[in-house]
């Protein structure tokens, strides 16, 4: 048996590795680089707000000070005199599918988030490049008061001063460089509002596609769910893949209100040319409730750790995660909380597969503040290595300041295991069968998570072929 | 001599998060006395052993610079984590825990080295005991070499101490380096009980040929700063590396740990166990690493924190890491951290214990269970006996 090694097929990206010509007619493209003009630019084609332009400005002061991280993978492939903040369509905004341009639409048609909208979804964003080409809501949804569009519309309508008060103050510019730079140059994105007591009962989803070669793509998502409402919000975003680098450094920031839920589902598949330089974050209030459920399987390279905010007493985060590193992918993934309230509870429960020479790592903290008496914190990650030309590593944290803390944290690194696939082999079942039930199975906590039609997603991503010799 | 201390020590092998404050740690301090840069001498050396004094540091570091491809073996294809440390420690003879500064403090500072040499096939069966008595304004700097060859046994007990006198203040730092070659068994065994003044590093590297083990049982529990570290190289076929530590920190005491356990030969094994109590406004951190280099077939790493926080102002920081570049190995690791258990201080209730005395019972149970491994009875009746004090 020990001989018998098993091999398991890369993920097939051609579905998402389409490409669609942008011809200098239809799109407006950005000279590459960072500069204050450039930002000025950025600006100026936004509208922005005076508040707004001073904001980038001050953000490009800190992204040139602020030095590179020293401690995830490396990112000297990256360089940003050959990165394009800002491309776009040259139409505007549409709100029915059929108003799109007929090429962007094409790409959205292909990767199947029309008919997406149509069975399952409230309400659909999708930004192609660097701004929102279609946002529509359903007309029930809309009814409820809650509100979906893009950022830049609520920067000049009437939620204008509470997009001023939460814009970039959960995830501060001075935080890390690429938050800096998300700062100054960020386009496009969603601003969603859930008003009291609304519970939204189907997901509204936000689909990002960077299509165009050497560019960025630095879109904010600004989330408020009030208080006692209740949203399941999903992310999906795919790139085809070039030669040269692309950079993903978008901002997620999740506000959730007393006795609220909120979930944030992401299916990230990122080509392979992708630095995917991410962050996300939510705070809590009393009674609440965040949960993150997480796929990365795309990108070259990613630094991903959303982290949340227990703030209230009572409140709670789950996050699931999975992470696929295959050939040439160096994916830096994990989770982050700080528990502030008294008995805040956080579950952390990871899975990672390294193959191929990709390089998976799980990174986390876990912060218990004096204040949070009575916190449960609970780490779970396990990680499946695939062969011995790949990596996988666990880095936790844990730093706890109270003394009535429960705190749990447990990691499993291994193979799959001969004995595993003898015993179901006794059973009838084929060995490639058997590996592909192994590894299904190891998948299963998190696509349980997803609805039906992103775990069928997510297990077409996977698509783990089996066979051997 | 005077001198000032500005060490980065304990240098996680990768880097996380800044915020963490967790990357390493500052060894700093200002005008030390060192009255002492010699180890202390045995009462006897036993037969077979031989002891040459009085070494150069860098000199008693020979054996391994000498055996460095042997030390660093590389059998797979070599790669490395995201953050790497690793080259920071390159030019120290055999790398340690808390790393190259302390090697260039005892270089510096001209500090001696006792090199004990354990002839081929050795059996020693009585302990070699070091005591250090550092008494209040006493400051010191020691090392030592261990170097077992084939098929030889070895046990030395390292004893910090200063005696009754709870209150002393000083200094001591030590370097241990360790190394068992094929078939060889060494057991070191630490105790801490230094005064609550006292400022406290303890450092030990290591490699194990095949079939060598290393087997650890420290317990720390004195001193108001405490910084240590380990690095063991299992280098071949079933190298063992073993650790038992206990650690008791209370009052503003500070305590900085660093271990490694770096799997290079096929079917190596490491367990490294921490059971912790902190109490009032104690400080720990504790990074442990296992790192499954590519090659290490067959090989299985473990490693586990259990903590009991007891004060209300303690700081706890746990950092337990697992690097892996081999398919066919086994790692784990587990921490659990917190106060007693609602069900275990319930069935204490039920028994007439009250659940301070419970508290004492359970702290004395998980100190005593490492100073039982103390292969000295007079001293692991005095580190029972200061426990008992503490608690």
């Amino acid at each position: 048996m020990s001989d018998n090694k098993q091999i398991v097929a890369d993920i097939d990206r051609s579905l998402y590795d389409f490409k669609d010509v942008e011809s200098e007619k239809d799109f407006y493209r950005m000279a590459e680089g960072l500069t204050r003009e450039t930002v000025l630019k950025v600006s100026e084609e936004k509208n922005d707000p005076e508040w707004m332009r001073d904001f980038r400005l001050k953000c490009l002061e800190l992204y040139e000070e602020i030095k590179m991280p020293n401690w995830g993978p490396s990112i000297e492939g990256l360089d940003m005199d050959r990165i394009s903040s800002y491309v776009r369509h040259k139409s505007d905004m549409k709100g029915k599918w059929e108003d799109v341009p007929e090429d962007i639409k094409n790409t959205f048609e292909k990767l199947g988030i029309p008919q997406a909208e149509r069975e399952s979804l409230a309400g659909v964003g999708a930004q192609y490049d660097s701004e929102l080409v279609y946002h529509n809501v359903k007309d029930e949804v809309a009814a409820q008061g809650v509100i979906y569009t893009d950022l830049e519309s609520a920067l000049h309508g009437e939620y204008a001063d509470m997009i001023k008060e939460h814009f970039m103050k959960l995830v501060p510019p001075t935080d890390h460089k690429f938050a800096a730079l998300h700062g100054a140059v960020w386009s496009g994105g969603s601003f969603v509002y859930v008003p009291k007591g609304v519970k939204v009962d189907i997901p509204l989803q936000s689909y990002f596609r960077l299509n165009a070669a050497g560019a960025g793509q630095f879109e904010h998502t600004l989330i408020i769910v009030d208080e006692g409402a209740d949203l399941h919000f999903i992310e999906g975003c795919s790139a085809p893949k070039y030669n040269v680098a692309n950079l993903h450094a978008g901002c997620v920031e999740l506000f959730v209100g007393k006795g609220a839920r909120l979930r944030y589902s992401t299916i990230e598949n990122w080509s392979k040319n992708m630095y995917n330089l991410n962050t996300k974050r939510a705070v809590v209030e009393e009674n609440g409730i965040m949960e993150w459920v997480s796929g990365s399987f795309g990108s070259h390279t990613s630094y991903l750790y959303p982290m949340t905010i227990l703030k209230g007493d009572n409140s709670k985060m789950e996050f699931t995660g999975i992470t696929f590193a295959g050939k040439g992918q160096n994916l830096d993934t994990g989770a982050k909380v700080v528990h502030i309230g008294e008995r805040t509870s956080s579950v952390i429960s990871t899975k990672s597969i390294s193959k191929d020479g990709g390089i998976g790592t799980y990174r986390s903290s876990v912060t218990i503040q004096k204040t949070a008496k009575k916190a449960k914190a609970s780490v779970s990650c396990d990680s499946l290595m695939l062969d011995s030309i790949s990596r996988a590593d666990t880095v936790p944290a844990m730093d706890i300041r109270t003394n009535d803390a429960d705190v749990g944290h447990e990691a499993k690194i291994g193979r799959i295991s001969d004995e595993a696939i003898f015993y179901l082999m006794s059973r009838g079942i084929s060995e490639e069968d058997a590996k592909a039930m192994i590894v299904s199975g190891f998948a299963n906590p998190v696509s349980k998570e997803l609805p039906l039609e992103y775990a069928v997603e997510m297990n077409n991503l996977i698509k783990l072929e089996m066979s051997g010799h | 001599m005077n001198t000032d201390l500005n060490m980065k020590v304990n240098v996680l092998p990768v880097y996380t998060y800044n915020f963490l404050r967790v990357n390493d740690s500052t060894l700093d301090a200002s005008d030390i006395t060192i009255d002492s840069v010699e180890s202390p001498v045995p009462a006897a050396v036993p037969q077979g052993v031989s002891l040459k004094s009085g070494v150069s540091f860098d000199e008693a570091g020979e054996v391994f610079r000498a055996n460095k491809d042997k030390i660093l073996v590389s059998t797979g294809v070599p790669g490395e984590p995201n953050g790497d440390t690793s080259a920071r420690d390159n030019e120290q003879a055999v790398r340690t825990g808390m790393g190259v500064d302390v090697d260039k403090l005892f270089i510096s500072t001209g500090a001696k080295c006792d090199v004990y040499t354990v002839e081929e096939g050795t059996v020693v069966k009585e302990p070699i005991v070091l005591r250090f008595d550092m008494k209040n304004g006493n400051g010191r700097l020691a090392s030592q070499v261990i170097h077992a060859k084939k098929n030889s046994e070895i046990t030395v007990i390292m004893d910090y101490t200063s005696e009754d006198d709870k209150e002393a203040a000083g200094f001591l730092g030590v370097s241990t380096r360790v190394l068992a070659e094929e078939g060889a068994r060494v057991i070191l065994v630490k105790t801490q009980m230094l005064g609550n003044g006292y400022l406290h590093f303890d450092d030990l590297g290591g490699a194990c040929y095949e079939k060598g083990a290393i087997r650890l049982v420290t317990l720390e529990l004195g001193a108001q700063k405490v910084w240590t570290g380990s690095y063991m190289n299992l280098t071949a076929k079933e190298a063992d590396f073993t650790s038992d530590v206990a650690y008791l920190s209370r009052e503003d005491h500070h305590m900085d740990i660093n271990f490694v356990a770096d799997h290079r030969g096929k079917k190596t094994n490491a367990l490294m166990q921490f059971k912790g109590v902190l109490m009032d406004e104690a400080q720990k951190t504790l990074r442990f690493t296992i790192d499954f280099k590519n090659g290490s077939a067959g090989s299985v790493g473990d490693e586990q924190e259990d903590v009991l926080l007891l004060g209300d102002d303690v700081i706890n920081r746990t950092m337990p890491i697992i690097l892996c570049q081999e398919e066919d190995m086994d790692g784990r690791h587990g921490a659990t951290i917190g106060q007693l258990g609602e069900d275990l201080l319930f069935y204490m209730q039920t028994r007439g214990i009250d659940e301070e005395e419970a508290k004492r019972i359970m702290v004395k149970a998980r100190l005593d269970s490492v100073a039982r491994l103390i292969p000295d009875e007079a001293l692991a009746q005095r580190a029972q006996h200061y426990i008992q004090n503490i608690i």
